[in-house]
């Protein structure tokens, strides 16, 4: 997978990464057991400091996405952290509240948040749904 | 673990009675990175040469590998890998002859090294240096300062002058250094997105003084600025006495303040504090906090 880091951003690089590397999981770009690339190659090939890299391994270690195997590298939890659609449920209610909220104000209509959401969606999945028709054929 | 460097109390005035340096304290463990940020003039240069032994402090002491790099010259050089702001090479030798006799003054030499870095950035070793691009004489300053893979690599500027994809290939080059020896850099920069590259520690001179010694990471997530209605306080004072503000400015008849605190709380904290709403409290790129922290004070010019 592509990581783009933006260092004039406002978010540290270690969170960018972190983000971007919980967004291709969530949408199924990355899976369980996938090998992510090791602290030295994805530092150079970014041009950010390994620890910074380290770090972002190391938090989304902490929060069950991601595992490492001493000497083979770090992978993809095999067991993700077990979905609470219940318990989650109502942050993201609160979460599309809000996002709503912040729509109307600005004179965005439902149509076009529906839109962004699907949009977004599709971002988020973007190859994991082509790969699944390959895979079925 | 025992620093690599050791700034105490250090003063050093060029001018009597006006210190640049006016007690500076810091220190760098082993493969730290630490980043000087300051003005021009701030002081990091002279900082810089204090460490390398180049120019004595007028109060406090400096150790590198736990010695005085006055008193020790040669066993701290040995250690120590150092490319200067406007480093002067000598125009008239081949890089060849450079090398040959860095060679010969380290006897640690990495002739592996040197080989892979003349091929990396194309140099030719029969070239003069005076015929070289700034780039190029850049890229033989930083080779001759890690063959002999220093324990701690100083960069004054490393990016001054270069073009931007010059300036991307040196820090390349840093940083496949730093994965592979794990050398401690302190390095100074005016480039923030080299510095968020590099990452580690900011230290940010200031008036002669520390100013600020955090993690990069830290300055991101635990600092903002907030944007004031001019009303709201008498003068710079009156905000910089509250808790968690570095330093307060005018800016065209608002105040800009740096708070050390999430926005959210920095803001509640200011309207209890003022008495005043519509206070704008936002997390700002590295770039930006460096001008609120060190820009000077912007007023409306009195017509």
């Amino acid at each position: 997978m592509h990581l783009i880091v933006n260092p004039a951003g406002e978010l540290p690089i270690y969170r960018q990464i972190m983000r971007q590397i919980t967004e291709a999981i969530a949408g199924g770009r990355l899976k369980s057991g996938d090998k992510l690339a090791s602290h030295r190659d994805l530092s150079e090939q970014l041009v950010i400091a390994p620890l910074t890299v380290k770090k972002a391994y190391d938090e989304l270690e902490i929060q069950g996405l991601l595992e490492t195997q001493r000497g083979r590298g770090t992978f993809v939890c095999a067991r993700l952290p077990r979905p609470d659609p219940a318990g989650q449920l109502d942050q993201v209610r609160q979460a599309a509240r809000k996002l709503l909220a912040q729509a109307y104000l600005a004179g965005i209509g439902f149509s076009d948040v529906l839109k962004t959401l699907k949009e977004a969606d599709r971002d988020l999945t973007r190859g994991s749904a082509a790969q699944r028709q390959k895979e079925r054929s | 673990m025992k620093p690599v460097l050791e700034f105490r109390d250090i003063v050093r005035a060029f001018k009597k009675g006006a210190p640049v340096l006016n007690g500076v304290s810091f220190s760098m463990c082993p493969g730290e990175i630490v980043c000087l940020l300051g003005r021009n003039g701030a002081g990091k240069t002279t900082l810089i040469h204090i460490a390398m032994g180049m120019l004595f402090p007028h109060a406090g002491s400096v150790r590198v590998f736990g010695v005085s790099p006055t008193g020790q010259p040669v066993a701290v050089k040995k250690r120590i890998g150092y490319v200067a702001e406007e480093q002067v090479l000598p125009a008239r030798s081949s890089i060849a002859q450079l090398i040959a006799l860095h060679r010969y003054l380290f006897p640690d030499w990495d002739t592996a090294l040197e080989r892979e870095l003349l091929d990396r950035f194309r140099l030719a070793a029969r070239a003069k240096i005076g015929q070289l691009s700034k780039g190029e004489a850049r890229q033989v300053a930083l080779l001759c300062a890690v063959c002999h893979r220093p324990e701690l690599l100083i960069l004054d500027e490393p990016a001054g002058g270069l073009d931007p994809a010059a300036r991307r290939e040196f820090l390349e080059t840093s940083i496949q250094l730093l994965n592979r020896e794990g050398t401690a850099i302190l390095f100074s920069s005016h480039h923030m997105n080299d510095v968020e590259r590099l990452g580690g520690r900011v230290i940010l001179l200031d008036d002669g003084k520390v100013r600020l010694d955090r993690d990069l990471d830290d300055l991101h997530e635990d600092y903002c600025v907030a944007f004031i209605p001019s009303g709201s306080a008498p003068d710079a004072g009156a905000l910089e006495r509250l808790p968690g503000c570095l330093r307060a400015r005018p800016v065209f008849g608002d105040w800009h303040a740096v708070f050390e605190g999430t926005p959210d709380s920095v803001r509640r904290q200011l309207e209890d504090a003022l008495g005043v709403d519509g206070i704008q409290c936002v997390r700002v790129p590295l770039e930006e906090l460096f001008v609120e922290l060190v820009g000077r004070e912007r007023l409306v010019e009195a017509s």
